[in-house]
């Protein structure tokens, strides 16, 4: 009897002591910080929404550094034997990773919304500089490199409206970039040209003052060429009779310096012959005293100085002829009117006639506004 | 004394049999890496972003809850692996899907870049048609350096799809059909307008 009561003592020992044993392991075993880690996996999983990885980049990757560090570490932890493990830096690190996240989300937002104004603003801006520019340089003589970056230009433009529209603001602000370079760089080269030639101003005012004058006192015609506007003025008595359109040479910004530049020349003429008929291929033609005294001492000083070659000629046979018409720059620096406009000029003028050419009658502000 | 014996034996069977019943499902969290590994490869953060963002989201998850259930006393790995066979079965779909959404792209691009050749070739045609007068001349220079840049880009866009980089030659093929077919008003309203005159 006493032996059953000993038995039944021990096994009661053994039930409690099990039970017991295991409610003292679970109670004092260290606990793995679940709710840390969750929350920073939850800000990851935000930032990422928040297109973290491409907009914060930087704080994104310490975050998911940051997170990828806890759970090594709790790992680590977890091979420990039990009671040995410790779960502070896994706590440390989640925290530090939900702190980097959140920063990286908040960072992403802002610097999405910044970027996607600054790039509107861009695309606005860029596109204005184009629209602008084209109409002042549509006629413009610009090299077939100037006009092919303008291109390119356009093109990554049209490119980054596409990825803004998609919303791939980092895309589409390399585009932008890109597209802004070509163009600034080459419009403002352009206008640095636009802006050397115009420094001839005050001599084309002066020519087209003294020439109008002449034609006041002489109570007779004189011609006006306005090479910028491409027009053809002419006048009697000092004020507008006539205004037509003209075409010139193919490289008609600047003064004509060698024979052969496509340039129209810049300066006070005079016609010398008249042709018609069989004596001229552009219908008619009135034949200017092309190189003037003034063209040939520019001429000879150029050779002098070294900046044309001792071998250069200087060029003749400049006119105002028929033919014109066709809506573009094709003479050998020529001025070309149509033929029934040719019909009118030739009409009224003769030999002595003064025709001044311009590079523009207005200033280069007015230019630029008109 | 052989009764001891037995319940020593009972003791410490359960404490073995409570305290090591669950095994990290090791086989399971491979299959699922690789099945996200083969997502990636498929591109799958290129055309189904979302949709992949969410299958690394839930992997996160697995991997959290797998590092808490290695952390108890206890194991018990058996949510864990339902969790993992549906995150296998999702990023398979994903994979399936970003092949889907690159077919589609790709075709779209095929589309597009059979579409910009016949306006090209109908700018071609119309240029020829186009006014000459006044500035039309000086307007269609310009136009075919626009064309010259249009066929450049659609040569790059080429490439980028040769390359199966279908999403970036998608834009670049966007963006000079939008072009081209800008000219191709331009050029048809000019002629209009000459018509209309006559």
């Amino acid at each position: 009897m006493r032996k059953v009561w000993r038995d039944g003592l021990i096994f009661a020992a053994v039930a409690v002591s099990i039970p017991l044993t295991i409610i003292l392991l679970i109670r004092f075993t260290p606990l793995p910080p679940i709710g840390e880690m969750e929350i920073a996996r939850e800000t990851l999983s935000k930032a990422g929404k928040n297109r973290a990885d491409t907009y914060s980049k930087k704080l994104f990757t310490q975050a998911k550094i940051y997170y990828d560090s806890a759970m090594v570490n709790w790992q680590k932890e977890n091979k420990k034997f039990i009671y040995f493990r410790d779960y502070d830096k896994v706590a440390m690190f989640a925290e530090l990773s939900a702190e980097k996240a959140s920063q990286a989300a908040e960072n992403s937002l802002s610097s999405t919304s910044s970027l996607k104004i600054k790039l509107k603003q861009k695309i606005d801006s860029l596109n204005n500089l184009v629209s602008e520019n084209n109409e002042l340089f549509t006629t413009y003589p610009l090299s077939s490199e100037t006009r092919n970056r303008i291109s390119k230009g356009k093109m990554l433009l049209s490119e980054a409206e596409i990825a803004y529209k998609k919303g791939q603001y980092l895309q589409a602000n390399r585009k932008i970039t890109d597209s802004e370079y070509l163009l600034t760089a080459s419009y403002e080269s352009v206008t640095a040209n636009l802006k050397n030639y115009f420094k001839s101003y005050s001599v084309w005012k002066n020519w087209v003052d003294k020439t109008i004058k002449e034609s006041k006192k002489n109570r007779g015609y004189s011609i006006i060429i306005d090479k910028f506007s491409r027009k053809c003025f002419v006048y009697l008595n000092g004020s507008k009779k006539y205004e037509f359109e003209a075409e010139l040479g193919k490289n008609w910004v600047g003064d004509k310096r060698v024979k052969g530049d496509k340039a129209t020349p810049e300066g006070m003429y005079k016609i010398t012959k008249k042709f018609e008929g069989r004596k001229t291929k552009y219908y008619k033609a009135l034949l200017l005293d092309y190189p003037n005294d003034e063209d040939k001492k520019r001429f000879k000083s150029e050779i002098a100085r070294g900046s044309l070659p001792a071998s250069a000629k200087i060029g003749d046979l400049i006119e105002i002829h028929g033919n014109g018409g066709k809506g573009i720059d094709w003479t050998e620096g020529c001025v070309a009117l149509t033929d029934k406009e040719m019909d009118v000029v030739f009409k009224i003028v003769k030999v002595g006639t003064p025709v001044t050419i311009v590079g523009s009658m207005v200033d280069l502000q007015y230019v630029v506004n008109r | 004394m052989k009764n001891k014996v037995l319940m020593g034996l009972a003791a410490i069977a359960m404490v073995a049999v409570l305290s090591g019943c669950g095994k990290k499902p090791q086989v399971e969290i491979d299959a699922t890496n690789a099945a996200i590994e083969a997502a990636k490869t498929a591109e799958a953060a290129v055309y189904v972003p979302a949709e992949f963002a969410a299958v690394q989201d839930s992997m996160n998850v697995i991997n959290a809850d797998i590092a808490a259930r290695e952390s108890k006393l206890f194991k018990n790995f058996g949510p864990a692996k339902v969790k993992l066979a549906e995150t296998l079965t999702l990023a398979n779909q994903v994979a399936a899907n970003a092949a889907v959404k690159k077919e589609e792209v790709k075709k779209e691009v095929e589309t597009l870049m059979t579409e910009i050749k016949a306006v090209i070739e109908e700018n071609t045609a119309l240029m020829k048609k186009a006014p000459r007068g006044k500035e039309g001349a000086a307007v269609l220079e310009q136009i075919k350096t626009e064309m010259a840049t249009i066929e450049g880009s659609v040569v790059e866009a080429q490439a980028m799809y040769d390359k199966g980089a279908f999403m970036d030659a998608l834009n670049k093929v966007k963006a000079a059909k939008e072009r081209a077919v800008g000219i191709n008003t331009e050029l048809k309203d000019a002629i209009a307008k000459v018509k209309a005159r006559k």
